[in-house]
């Protein structure tokens, strides 16, 4: 059977699908192949289609064509009119181009029409179904290929959604922790763990936002700081602070920050010397920033490549998240 | 060879001490090593660059450990060229073949590399079983630490040279009868800036954190698709990452409409109570700062034996209900006891959870070869050579994508591996020890004791392989049953994510008296009604 015998409009209700069942077909001399079922019911093959068609068509098309006449001009016997009405309707509707079940008809037709082209001959009745079955088959493919790339779309635009989330909570975070920290010090000494502060900020900085300069050939240009990796590392393609992180810290090593521990552990948990630091061209280009965090209370941004800073400054450093259109495009384009 | 007379010579001077076994383990295992060392040497390629060599070190301890004369010829061959291509920096020709020069200098290396797995193995053995003898441990050590701290002299430590060193001190921290789980430090290092700051970095260059808690939440989301109100128990919130992008989820859901009421409840442990309450208002910022509703409660472990107790989580009618237990620690060196995170568990039907998120350390599977010097997987050493894997494979992960920040990898290490990898071994002795073995085997656990499983859907897994690929094509994700994503490092397993649901159908949101009977482990009795031990912290938005 037709699938599109599953999908029939209601008003057929005799053209139920029969697939349920399995009766024996019986292949007359006219090529009108019938069932023993009681119902009457045809099995529509390839070669009875045609030349279904061709009468639709010589009769002017299927708005034309009526079941009388086609019957007349296909000339099969045992078709019955109720038969043709009930194909023909299917096939006018068929051809309407927003129904759902429409693609699926007009697909099998396509099929059809290639299996026609392709093996005239031999015209069997369990081949035929076979192929259009394939044909079928192959558009379910293909739907499912379209909607597995649809779901990929999807889950890259949530990813990317979740990991600048991420951030964004890590570096609120980390500011409290240091805003903590300086607070309960001398500005001097704050004053040094806020440059280390700000380098580290930094290092989310530039993963939170999407102000950075991306050029078509989808690679981060960080002013000087401009990095040898391949560009199918995958690291450039969102602004994560996975990648960014990594290009801050290749950065260089400059003026270390010496930064002391607080009295908190005896051990060896303190950071020396991390040498990250930030060529001050790299922050000057260009950068906005537009608060998104409602109760953000200062979206100045102080940035400087100093390594040591007089005051500690309050770091605001804020989102602007990059169209998720730009990075679905990088990560499509530069996927392995 | 060099390294067995070492261990001659300090065995000789405890005469007293039977180590003949452990040395002549030892003799085998050299020969072994000896063959594989030729051939390492042509095999393995170098970068022409500054010095900067594939060092896979976790694949040279896993040949080592872990080779028959067959593998020694296959593994690290085909596994260094590929290592190669990932340090992708100044790789400009993977196949070219080292210089004499170089040779030697890989054969060198190779060298002080397996020396130095050797006699951390070979401490690990003093330390345990009948034949246990401290002191020639603490000979083995000391001449580990002089290796090591010769090495970072004359011009830097090597990768490897830096992972002996954590795990001597753990082994060290070990014989000074640190035994519960080496340096041991919960609040004051959680909310540290130096140990978030790590924390940070770590984060932005592994995957490693972000896997277990993107897969979780989605699993999270799916289960609670459409419901008005979401209650999550977390059995170890730390510094409550996890939820900042669940909650970001949440507002951002296909569907459009208001995002459900998220709802928090922590298990707080010890003294950690403060820490986890600041975690709690920091999420509450957060969510304010996106406009999801939230409100968080805290409910604490029993103070000894760390059990959980249901009947202090308050439950709110129509909420969905997840348990989510991420046990490798975070900012924390030590996971719960086993005896914590059972209690934990065993609950999630009394309180009429739907789903169990777990994410945990996978053990590694160890190959069907013999294995020329490990005894039972259940032993101390065989455990610590799982771990000295498991470590070295995620150093290398790390270098292989950082290969030149050394500093800020040594930041991480020194912070956040550092710690780890003294409270792993801390945990691998004490198991041993108590013959219990969990680590990595919670998903067994839960399958016996009658969870079902909750399929994993493709969108987790392909966005796994996804974030995987964000980081370096060592990463891989494996799918394992239905309902279980496996992290790994090329060949080394490292972490898994896993989604149940609860044995039995979850009770209707039960009244505060609790009926302990369906669960399959006894649980402590229930508290009268009134003697709850949580408050809240609630931010209110959208009631």
């Amino acid at each position: 059977m037709f699938p599109a015998a599953s999908r029939k409009p209601p008003s057929t209700p005799m053209n139920s699908s029969s697939h349920e069942r399995a009766p024996m077909c019986v292949q007359g001399d006219s090529g009108l192949v019938l069932t023993t079922d009681p119902k009457p019911r045809l099995r529509w093959t390839a070669e009875l289609h045609d030349r279904f068609v061709d009468a639709v068509n010589q009769l002017g098309g299927p708005d034309k064509a009526t079941p009388k006449t086609i019957m007349r001009v296909m000339g099969v016997k045992g078709l019955t009119l109720y038969h043709l009405k009930s194909h023909l309707q299917k096939f006018r509707l068929g051809k309407q181009p927003h129904r759902e079940f429409n693609d699926h008809y007009s697909f099998k037709e396509a099929a059809m029409d290639l299996q026609r082209n392709t093996a005239s001959s031999s015209r069997i009745m369990g081949r035929s179904m076979n192929e259009v079955l394939h044909g079928t088959e192959a558009h379910r493919m293909q739907l499912e290929v379209h909607r597995r790339f649809h779901e990929q779309l999807e889950v890259q635009k949530h990813l990317q959604i979740r990991i600048e989330a991420q951030g964004k909570y890590m570096q609120s975070i980390l500011e409290k922790a240091y805003q903590t920290l300086a607070a309960g010090q001398g500005t001097e000494a704050a004053g040094e763990q806020l440059g280390f502060v700000h380098d580290m900020a930094d290092l989310q900085l530039f993963g939170g936002t999407g102000d950075l300069q991306l050029d078509n050939s989808h690679q981060l240009h960080l002013g000087s700081i401009h990095h040898l990796q391949p560009p199918d590392h995958g690291l450039y393609l969102t602004a994560s602070p996975a990648l960014i992180g990594k290009k801050m810290i290749m950065a260089g090593e400059k003026s270390p920050f010496i930064w002391d521990d607080e009295a908190e552990d005896d051990d060896d948990s303190q950071l020396h010397n991390i040498g990250i630091d930030v060529a001050p061209g790299v922050i000057d280009g260009g950068y906005e920033a537009k608060p998104t965090i409602p109760n953000a209370d200062d979206d100045k941004l102080v940035l400087e490549g100093t390594a040591k800073m007089d005051r500690p400054s309050p770091l605001r450093v804020l989102n602007h998240p990059l169209s998720v259109e730009a990075i679905n495009g990088m990560l499509i384009n530069n996927r392995r | 060879m060099l390294l067995m007379e070492v261990i001659m010579e300090e065995a000789g001077a405890f005469s007293g001490c039977s180590s003949t076994t452990a040395v002549g383990d030892r003799a085998n295992f050299m020969y072994d090593w000896n063959e594989w060392e030729t051939v390492s040497a042509e095999e393995w390629a170098l970068l022409p660059s500054a010095g900067v060599v594939a060092d896979d070190f976790h694949e040279l301890v896993e040949a080592m450990m872990f080779s028959t004369g067959d593998d020694v010829f296959q593994g690290p061959s085909a596994v260094g060229l590929e290592s190669v291509s990932h340090t992708a920096s100044y790789n400009s020709s993977p196949s070219s073949m080292a210089s004499s020069e170089d040779e030697a200098a890989v054969v060198s290396r190779d060298d002080k590399g397996a020396r130095l797995v050797d006699l951390l193995v070979a401490a690990a053995e003093a330390l345990e079983g009948p034949q246990k003898c401290p002191e020639l441990a603490r000979v083995i050590l000391v001449r580990l630490k002089e290796l090591v701290s010769q090495a970072a002299a004359t011009g830097g430590a090597t990768s490897m040279e830096r992972l002996a060193a954590h795990f001597t001190d753990a082994l060290q921290g070990l014989l000074d009868g640190d035994v519960g789980g080496g340096g041991r430090r919960k609040g004051s290092v959680r909310h540290s800036a130096d140990a978030l700051t790590a924390f940070q970095l770590l984060q932005d260059m592994s995957p490693y954190v972000k896997f277990g808690h993107f897969t979780a939440n989605q699993a999270i989301l799916e289960a609670s698709a459409g419901e008005r109100r979401v209650h999550i128990v977390d059995y170890d919130i730390a510094e409550g990452v996890q939820w900042a992008s669940l909650m970001q989820a949440l507002v951002s859901r296909p569907g459009g409409g208001p995002p459900p009421h998220l709802r928090i409840t922590a298990v707080s442990r010890g003294g950690g109570s403060r820490a986890v309450q600041e975690t709690g208002r920091r999420l509450a910022a957060f969510a304010s700062s996106v406009g999801q509703p939230f409100s968080f409660s805290q409910v604490r472990l029993e103070p000894d034996g760390e059990r959980f107790r249901p009947a202090g989580v308050r439950l709110v009618k129509g909420e969905a209900v997840v348990m989510n237990c991420i046990l490798p620690p975070t900012t924390t060196t030590s996971s719960g006891s086993t005896q914590s995170v059972a209690s934990f568990l065993s609950c999630a039907a009394a309180i009429g959870a739907r789903l169990v998120t777990l994410v945990e350390e996978e053990a590694e599977e160890t190959p069907g070869e013999a294995e020329p010097v490990v005894e039972q997987k259940g032993s101390f050493v065989g455990r610590f050579m799982g771990e000295l894997r498991r470590y070295s494979a995620m150093w290398d992960s790390l270098e292989a994508g950082f290969p030149m920040q050394g500093r800020a990898r040594g930041v991480v290490e020194r912070v956040i591996l550092g710690p780890w990898i003294a409270g792993a071994v801390g945990r691998a002795y004490k198991e041993a020890v108590s013959g219990e073995q969990k680590e990595g085997r919670w998903g067994e656990w839960m399958a016996a004791a009658g969870f079902g499983r909750v399929e994993m859907s493709c969108f987790n897994h392909s966005q796994a392989k996804l974030l995987l690929g964000l980081f370096n094509d060592g990463y891989r994700v494996e799918e394992e049953g239905c309902n279980k994503l496996v992290l790994g490092w090329k060949t080394s397993r490292l972490l898994s994510a896993s989604v149940w649901k609860p044995p039995l159908p979850p009770p209707p949101p039960p009244p505060p008296c609790l009926d302990s009977s369906p669960l399959p482990l006894p649980l402590p009795l229930p508290l009268p009604l009134g003697a709850f031990d949580s408050y809240e912290i609630s931010d209110f938005f959208y009631d």
